[in-house]
């Protein structure tokens, strides 16, 4: 998303938080594309159409909450971030349920990486789980790359440190 | 999904959203009610003002703008209003007779005056104008009339007349 498209979206937002339902039809326009192909990345592209539809309700269920003093873009992308674990979890309890093999996370990996990859994949979105919204947010506009700056970078140190305690509480080292 | 479908449940998700951050305000009109009843205030007609008062204040809410950001200054500055006469009552004094005109009627008068120029500081400051201004005195109006129902209509009244002395600077700069 360009800078113009961001700064446009964070007006927006702020004036659907203050009731201006003029903004609607121009936040929906920048957001659906962005949590589309945000939810693409995160959970692939079978399940990307349900984790940005319940990405898209839960952003505008939260509109009035929106701090005009934020990003919309990266506040935007910390909830659907959560939505797509939340569609994740739900998935993979079912797989569990129903006791499906498990699922190659790339073609071309021999199945043991791709093992040792999803596991790994796994044990990161499990700890990134234990942390905070706010770091949820902060790591998810990182790998996005839907913030910059020294306020954001502070965040960043913030988020990784903690990221680190909790992967060393959970595994034991970095 | 057609996009209009899941605009249109996007936007239900919207106004439902805004629905239930605008229930917020209810806890503060009921405790606003429960302070009047517990002070001696009619139950009914303090229902009656707080019936009156909650959907007044969740649709403000709803509707948001400015007259929607009136809503907590309005609220605040209402207590003040219903405040007053109550602080009388709990001192002891009991409004009954030509005492209830010389001191309820201008404590009410004092609340409202009070609530109107705090409202008329806030609108200045917020920038909202005359549908600010209209909206927290309504607000407030309603609040301080649970209090204000201690010294009858007329302390209604009068609390009302401060509230419009107290904002009438900022109505008057805000029409200009």
């Amino acid at each position: 998303m360009e800078r113009l498209e961001r700064a446009e979206l964070s007006r927006l937002m702020a004036r659907l938080a203050d009731g201006d339902r003029a903004a609607f039809g121009p936040a929906f326009a920048l957001l659906w594309p962005m949590l589309r192909s945000f939810a693409e990345r995160l959970v692939g592209s079978a399940d990307a159409e349900d984790a940005a539809q319940s990405a898209l309700l839960a952003v505008f269920a939260r509109a009035s909450e929106f701090d005009a003093a934020r990003d919309a873009a990266a506040w935007a992308l910390g909830i659907a971030a959560w939505e797509c674990k939340t569609l994740r979890r739900k998935r993979q309890r079912r797989r569990e349920e129903q006791g499906a093999p498990l699922e190659m996370v790339s073609s071309q990996a021999s199945p043991e990486e791709a093992l040792a990859e999803r596991d790994l994949h796994e044990a990161i979105r499990l700890t990134i789980g234990t942390l905070r919204p706010i770091d949820v947010e902060t790591l998810t506009a990182l790998t996005t790359g839907a913030a910059s700056g020294a306020t954001f970078r502070k965040r960043v140190s913030r988020a990784l440190g903690r990221f680190r305690i909790a992967w060393r509480a959970r595994h034991g080292s970095d | 999904m057609e996009a209009t479908d899941l605009a249109s449940r996007a936007r239900r998700a919207y106004e439902l959203g805004r629905f239930s951050r605008a229930l917020r305000v209810a806890p503060f009109v009921v405790a606003a009610a429960l302070v009047a009843i517990a002070c001696g205030r009619p139950v009914a007609m303090t229902c009656a003002l707080g019936c009156a008062l909650l959907p007044l204040a969740v649709g403000l809410l709803m509707r948001g703008g400015s007259a929607g950001r009136a809503v907590g200054p309005g609220l605040g500055a209402g207590w003040a209003a219903l405040a007053m006469p109550l602080l009388l009552r709990t001192a002891g004094h009991a409004c009954f007779g030509p005492s209830c005109m010389s001191l309820c009627l201008p404590a009410c008068a004092l609340g409202g005056a009070l609530s109107g120029a705090l409202i008329g500081v806030l609108a200045r400051r917020d920038g909202g104008g005359l549908s600010y201004v209209v909206a927290a005195a309504a607000i407030a109006g309603l609040s301080g009339a649970m209090g204000c129902s201690l010294g009858g209509a007329f302390g209604i009244l009068g609390m009302a007349a401060g509230v419009v002395a107290g904002s009438a600077p900022v109505l008057l700069t805000a029409r200009r």
